[in-house]
């Protein structure tokens, strides 16, 4: 019963936005500060970066939704060495992307078996 | 510029971008995103240049622009600190939409009042106050003749002689332009074109540059192109321009005018609405401007018509220009007047233009504030009752963690945006009522070209609408602030909460009291239009067709010329088809316009020499023969004028009240009257004339006002005496306009040099009459229903909110046994009594405001019996209207329900 209700809280916050999704990413890969992100997101090169307004906004959503949470200030070196505001991910935040991916992934096959995809090729 | 350099000039830019956020989020992650679009920029130099830097300065603002907003109204999370407008702006929009009836309430409230306040200031600015469009204004003035014990003209036209010592006083005196109209204006575009009559003002050359008014077209008057031998020379106005085809060309060339060649030498611009005052007729409409063809000191001092119009010296105060202009009245008095005791005094030009329309106007505008006063007044009502239903809603806002000044906030937003809205609409309302009204109100209304809503106005009106939602939504904002849960369990388990009770209570009584003044004077302003209405103006307008035809001396040097001119245009007319009378006078009913003259009384017992006792003033009339029978007038005795003249004698006709004055215990019928002068006999010579003979006694075709007589009058027939010019008359069952062009048809047969003059139908000319008090009754009234219906609207809210307030308490009365009508009769007695209360002061107010509209009223008293009586009842009607709803509600009541919900 616990695993349901944790489920069905999980299952609340889907789908997420793109943003939300690559943000989850970024951080599931380790602590990162804004620009961290962004530059992970745009390395992944599929899709264009997020405005900075955008991302924030989306950051501060996540924080509150307990997907996030802010880690300490500390210099960063793509950063001139200044001091940075970094994110951690949660757990929730862990459990909420893979639960993304997984859907995503549904969808995907989806997709394959009914045409609109060729079977393993990028289109 | 080095790279840090410029990374530091970009985070500049970005903080500023950051504004655009609500301050919440600025103090959260503010610090951030400068932090992170510093990093970008570092690196778009790096990789770009300067231009890759530029770009990203593009995507900055772009992103704050989408973002910033979109965080206002949509906040990310739900910030707990100090809110933001425009999520407020989103609560409060829904808010309204939610409580739908009390928003319509509000904003038909504000429409209603701001509309016409609007419609009045918008008439008195610019009426009153607004300067008049020429070189400082202020120094303009008019100068008039008093001619004190000489002749009984208190106001009379001056003499061109009184112009030369008018511009000596040059101390305190710029400059003097004469005006004067200039008999018969038949006018033809070019020779041999059709004749029109127009309005033509003889001036001397100096009037533009007095005025500070240059042509459009072409050049005014040189001051060598005046005087005796002067070339023959016009100015046209933008109107008479227009109307003769608006040629752009048309300097230099050639018109007619009384069949004379004129050269065009300019043009007016169709902002100069300059209209000639004269002594005692209306403003008279200008078509066009000619110089004088005399020189000023060769005319006769004696009578005058003409307008003297003054520019004083700039900074001159008005009591210095008017000691100089009674100096030198006082040296014309000793020099033309043998110290007779003539003199001159000056009027300012804009008071002499409104002075008509003064005291009308000063009564809109107390009409008007008092209606702005009582807007206010429901603006609070409304919005005090509304917070008061929202008193529960504040409490456990507050409880929940809202601050003071967010809840303060909210009612304050409502109430600005209700105002702003009603303040606009109260614009698109009161842009069309003031077109409305101009075009009901009379024709000489001064300024009436320049009476429309302008931007300026609209403006100062919708934001008054603000000003006044904000101002009537503070007191429940501020109260709404103060209320905390405790206070609210504690006041509606016993009274049904809400206080101020006694505030709004008094309010209403204001309200009602206002009301009923407003209703009152409107109520009798109505009637004594009304009565106007009705009256009978001595004669029968319907289906008589008028036109002016004017005989000037180039074509028509000599009396018999003009007299049998008149006999052939007479004859000419009463062929027309469908015409059943023809005849003509010198003075047309209803105008205004007559000469008049001292009649001897005859056999007059002393010669006292006293004007009074001597003789009698009386209006001098010239009709043809059936002048009597084709304005329907009535014959009280006696017979009208013959169809044919008697060389033996010459025919009178006299008002009643002439035979009273002239013949108490005789009868008047063939008596004479002494009359000299010179009279053309039936050959056509001048012959010495003695006395007239009274055939007939008519009711008088009134020449003034229309309910009532005026002067008394005297018709002679025209033949005998040259009258010109003639306004002829045509009496047909037809629809008289359908006549005028078979009228200009027959006139070109007769003479085509000569034009039909301003034809109307005599309706037309009693509407005209008519037209200044049914405005004055359109306007009071209006604005009496407004407040009638804002009284009903501030009522309805107060003894609504009550019963809402007071559910409880009646629940338990009911419960408690008491039936629905005691219950019914406790609440509305109460509104009944605020409005006994209203009523009683209104009445007190009512008697003060009788004394100041008394002049205004005709034939009716200011404490008629009727009108208040249905004042009255109209209010008895709005309470009972305005109740009605609240009283369902009450009688509704379930006790049981009611006392479950609390």
């Amino acid at each position: 019963m616990g695993t349901d209700r944790a489920r069905r809280t999980i299952d609340d916050q889907l789908p997420l936005r793109p943003v939300e999704f690559h943000i989850l990413l970024s951080l599931a890969a380790g602590d990162r500060h804004g620009y961290g992100i962004i530059q992970d997101i745009q390395g992944r090169g599929d899709a264009p970066a997020p405005d900075v307004g955008t991302m924030y906004r989306a950051l501060a959503r996540m924080v509150d939704a307990g997907l996030i949470e802010p880690a300490a200030r500390r210099p960063a070196a793509d950063a001139g060495d200044e001091r940075r505001n970094y994110y951690r991910i949660t757990d929730a935040g862990r459990q909420v992307a893979t639960a993304e991916a997984r859907r995503l992934e549904a969808l995907t096959r989806a997709a394959r078996l009914g045409g609109l995809l060729s079977k393993g090729a990028k289109s | 510029m080095s790279h840090e350099a410029l990374v530091n000039l970009s985070e500049r830019w970005f903080r500023l971008l950051q504004r655009l956020y609500p301050v919440d989020f600025r103090e959260d992650m503010g610090e951030s995103v400068v932090e992170t679009y510093r990093d970008r920029a570092r690196d778009a130099l790096r990789r770009g240049g300067v231009l890759r830097l530029g770009v990203l300065w593009i995507r900055a603002l772009v992103d704050s622009l989408r973002n910033g907003p979109g965080e206002r109204v949509r906040p990310a999370v739900t910030w707990r600190r100090r809110g933001n407008w425009g999520r407020d702006a989103e609560f409060a929009l829904r808010r309204l939409l939610r409580a739908r009836a009390f928003a319509v309430l509000t904003i038909a409230t504000l429409t209603i009042g701001l509309g016409m306040v609007a419609v009045v200031s918008t008439i008195v600015h610019k009426i009153l106050i607004e300067p008049l469009p020429y070189r400082n204004p202020s120094d303009l003035y008019y100068v008039w003749r008093d001619y004190g014990p000489i002749v009984n003209v208190k106001r009379g036209g001056v003499s061109a002689t009184d112009i030369g010592p008018l511009r000596a006083a040059n101390a305190v005196i710029e400059d003097v332009a004469l005006l004067q109209p200039m008999l018969g204006g038949i006018f033809a575009p070019r020779e041999g074109g059709d004749p029109t009559e127009i309005a033509v003002t003889v001036i001397t050359p100096n009037l533009f540059d007095l005025l500070g008014v240059t042509p459009m077209l072409g050049r005014g008057f040189a001051v060598n192109e005046a005087g005796p031998g002067r070339p023959n020379l016009i100015v046209l106005t933008h109107g008479l321009w227009n109307r003769i085809g608006a040629d752009p060309a048309i300097v230099g060339r050639q018109v007619r005018l009384q069949g004379n060649a004129y050269t065009v030498i300019g043009v007016l611009p169709p902002t100069f609405a300059f209209q000639r005052q004269e002594a005692s007729a209306p403003l008279q409409r200008i078509d066009a401007f000619i110089a004088v063809h005399f020189t000023l000191d060769s005319q006769p001092t004696t009578g005058g018509n003409a307008s003297a119009l003054v520019r004083a010296r700039h900074g001159a105060s008005p009591e210095a220009v008017a000691s100089a202009i009674d100096a030198v009245g006082r040296a014309i008095d000793a020099r033309d007047f043998s110290g007779r005791g003539l003199r001159l005094f000056a009027v300012g030009l804009k008071t002499d233009l409104v002075a008509r329309a003064r005291p009308a106007l000063m009564l809109l505008a107390a009409a008007g504030a008092l209606l702005a006063l009582m807007l206010m007044v429901n603006l609070a009502l409304i919005l005090l009752a509304r917070a008061a239903q929202r008193e529960h809603e504040f409490a456990v806002t507050r409880a929940l963690g809202a601050s003071d000044v967010a809840v303060m906030r909210a009612t304050l937003f409502e109430g600005g945006l209700l105002g702003l809205i009603g303040g606009a609409s109260g614009v698109v309302v009161a842009t069309w009522a003031t077109r409305a009204l101009v075009a009901l109100a009379p024709l000489d209304l001064p300024r009436r070209e320049s009476i429309q809503m302008d931007w300026s106005n609209a403006i100062a009106i919708t934001v008054l609408g603000l000003m006044l939602g904000l101002l009537a939504a503070a007191p429940p904002a501020a109260w709404a602030a103060r209320a905390t849960l405790a206070s609210l369990l504690a006041s509606s388990a016993v009274r049904g909460g809400g206080g101020h009770t006694r505030l709004r209570r008094t309010m209403i009584v204001a309200q009602v009291a206002i009301s009923l003044i407003l209703l009152g004077s409107g109520g009798l302003v109505v009637r004594s239009v009304e009565r106007l209405l009705r009256a009978d103006p001595g004669f029968n307008p319907e289906g008589v067709l008028t036109f002016r035809i004017r005989t000037p001396p180039e074509f028509f040097p000599k009396p018999p010329d003009v007299v049998g001119f008149q006999d052939r245009v007479e004859q000419a007319l009463s062929k027309i088809p469908g015409v059943t009378g023809v005849s003509a006078t010198s003075s047309l009913p209803l105008t205004g316009t007559a000469p008049q003259i001292a009649l001897r009384r005859p056999g007059a017992p002393q010669q006292t020499d006293t004007v009074d006792r001597d003789t009698v003033l009386v209006d001098a009339i010239g009709t043809r023969a059936s002048y009597v029978s084709v304005m329907g007038m009535r014959i009280v005795a006696g017979r009208a004028f013959d169809a044919v003249r008697n060389d033996g004698r010459q025919e009178a006709l006299i008002d009643r009240r002439l035979a009273e004055e002239l013949f108490p215990n005789v009868n008047p019928i063939g008596a004479t009257i002494p009359f000299g002068g010179r009279r053309l006999s039936l050959a056509y010579t001048l012959e010495p004339a003695t006395e007239l003979t009274v055939v007939g006694v008519v009711e008088q075709a009134r020449l003034y006002d229309i309910h009532q007589d005026g002067r008394p009058q005297l018709y002679m027939r025209t033949e005998d005496w040259g009258y010109r010019p003639l306004s002829f008359v045509l009496r047909t069952p037809l629809d008289p306009e359908s006549i005028i062009p078979a009228a200009r048809a027959a006139l070109r047969g007769v003479e085509p040099r000569v034009a039909l003059g301003d034809p109307r139908t005599m309706t037309q000319i009693v509407e005209d009459t008519l037209r200044q008090p049914r405005t004055s009754a359109v306007v009071i009234g209006t604005l009496a229903l407004g407040a009638l219906m804002l009284a009903a609207m501030g009522l309805f809210g107060v003894v609504s909110s009550a019963v809402t307030r007071r559910r409880h308490e009646m629940a338990v009365r009911l419960a408690l046994g008491a039936d629905h009508g005691r219950i019914l009769r406790l609440v509305l007695g109460d509104g009944a009594l605020l409005v006994g209360i209203g009523v009683l002061l209104g009445a007190v107010g009512l008697y003060a405001a009788s004394g100041l509209i008394r002049g205004a009223l005709i034939g009716i008293s200011p404490s008629d019996p009727l009108t208040l009586a249905a004042v009255a009842l109209s209010l008895g009607l709005m309470t009972l209207v305005a109740c009605y709803v609240p009283a369902r509600r009450v009688l509704s009541i379930d006790p049981a329900q009611a006392l479950r919900q609390e």
